[in-house]
């Protein structure tokens, strides 16, 4: 028996399995070569989306931010977290600020093969027109650096302003919390769930769905 | 062999897909008890099956008291989950463990005992054994923090056929680094057929655990 050769074709064959497997897994996360499928994607759901806030409120700026968190943690970093919605034409996340942090970045993550690695997104995070982008663990985020107080609190408050270029500055309060699936109210995947239980519900989980699965 | 290995290849990414994707959509609902032990359905792993398995790394390294460990011996015999990141990243690694902690809670402190958490850093520069204390315990005082010398991390990343961790400047001193995009679960017999991917959800979490606990690794 000679292993040698089909072992090491075997191998590769399993490298490129898992790191196939792990875009699938994702669910494109965070790549932008599937542009055009994306937008397509987001703006159905957003028209959804539209339509049920038009009977509530009307909000003046198309840009609107739900479901901030930040992950506790007990030493200098942290990450920020939230539903970047909008209804307007494209705009795009510039820079940030936050309270707790002197050091402020908007990040995303790159996955290759086997390995993973987190950078800040050149020129900013696009925000596409009428569509909702979501920061969410193992994708984009607001990396929050050198935080003097080594720490962040479940519980505890951070303030952010974000900065768009065409929407301008927006302030949000994001709540710490642990991060982990039993905690997380909104966003990723479990969105998904609740869509499929039939609850109807409105915009977040419509979106949330939209851009999990894109 | 090959036609044998490339359809094993294939399926590992269907099943991976299907599991990540349309996770909740079918189990969760028709249980009625999310934490119930599987089903006798025909219930695969959802995690990436790897084939062949990756080697479990042999290496003795550093752990959170300063002693030496070598990881196939102190781990022989016992299912360990491993994971290769750094304390400095506020995203992915995080995230993985609390999902892994999550997961234990919910299979109760019985089954959890079986399980090795075993956290390898790619940045032994800030990761000292006391730095990596103090995260871990963040998550759980059992999980196993092991540092080493820059060539012995690469030993273990070349063990894993993955590649040596880069370190991109984020500005001010902080940089980030790149790290394992999966846990390796490893069988009694320090193999690991398994991996969990980035996005992995906890129900999967529950799932997949258990089910390597109680009936443990069959293909
Ligand atoms: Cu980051």
């Amino acid at each position: 028996m000679n292993f040698r050769t089909p072992r090491r074709v075997a191998l590769l064959l399993a490298m490129t399995a898992v790191s196939v497997s792990l875009v699938a897994a994702a669910c494109g996360g965070d790549d932008d070569d599937d542009d055009a499928a994306d937008t397509a994607t987001a703006t159905t759901t957003s028209t959804a989306a539209t339509t049920t806030t038009g009977t509530a409120t009307q909000v003046a700026s198309p840009i609107t931010i739900s479901g901030v968190w930040a992950r506790a943690t007990t030493n200098d970093v942290s990450a920020a977290y939230m539903m970047i919605k909008n209804t307007g034409v494209q705009d795009r996340l510039v820079s940030a600020t936050a309270d707790v942090s002197p050091k402020v970045q908007i990040h995303e993550v790159i996955t290759e093969g086997n390995t993973s690695k987190m950078q800040e997104i050149p020129g900013g995070l696009v925000i596409p027109a009428n569509a909702s982008v979501e920061l969410k663990p193992g994708g984009y985020h607001i990396m929050l650096m050198d935080l003097p107080t080594k720490k962040l609190d479940v519980g505890q408050k951070v303030e952010i302003d974000l900065v768009f270029e065409k929407a301008g500055k927006i302030h949000v309060t994001a709540e710490v919390k642990q991060g982990g699936g039993m905690d997380m109210g909104s966003g990723g995947m479990s969105g998904t769930g609740t869509a499929t239980s039939g609850h109807g519900m409105g915009t977040a989980t419509a979106s949330a769905t939209g851009t999990a699965m894109r | 062999m090959l036609r044998k290995t490339l359809a094993a290849a294939l399926c590992a990414v269907a099943v991976l897909s299907a599991a990540a994707c349309n996770s909740g959509d079918d189990d969760a609902s028709d249980s009625t008890d999310p934490t119930a032990s599987p089903t006798t359905t025909a219930d695969r792993f959802r995690g990436g099956i790897v084939t062949p398995p990756f080697d479990k790394p042999d290496i003795v390294l550093t752990d959170t008291d300063g002693n030496p460990f070598d990881l196939r011996k102190e781990t022989e015999g016992e299912l360990t989950l491993l994971y290769i990141g750094y304390t400095h990243c506020p995203d992915i690694c995080p995230t993985h463990m609390l999902e892994v902690a999550d997961a234990m809670e919910q299979l109760g402190a019985e089954d959890a005992a079986k399980l090795n958490v075993v956290f390898i850093t790619a940045d032994p520069a800030r990761d000292t054994p006391e730095v990596m204390r103090k995260w871990l315990d963040h998550f759980s005082t059992s999980f196993i923090g092991l540092t080493g010398t820059e060539e012995q991390i690469n030993s273990v990343h070349d063990q894993l056929h993955m590649a040596h961790p880069t370190f991109t400047d984020l500005g001010d001193g902080n940089y980030a680094v790149s790290h394992a995009a999966l846990v390796l679960a490893y069988t009694e017999d320090n193999v690991a057929p398994l991996a969990f991917p980035n996005g992995f959800e906890l129900e999967n979490w529950v799932h997949d655990l258990n089910k390597l606990i109680d009936e443990g690794w069959e293909q």
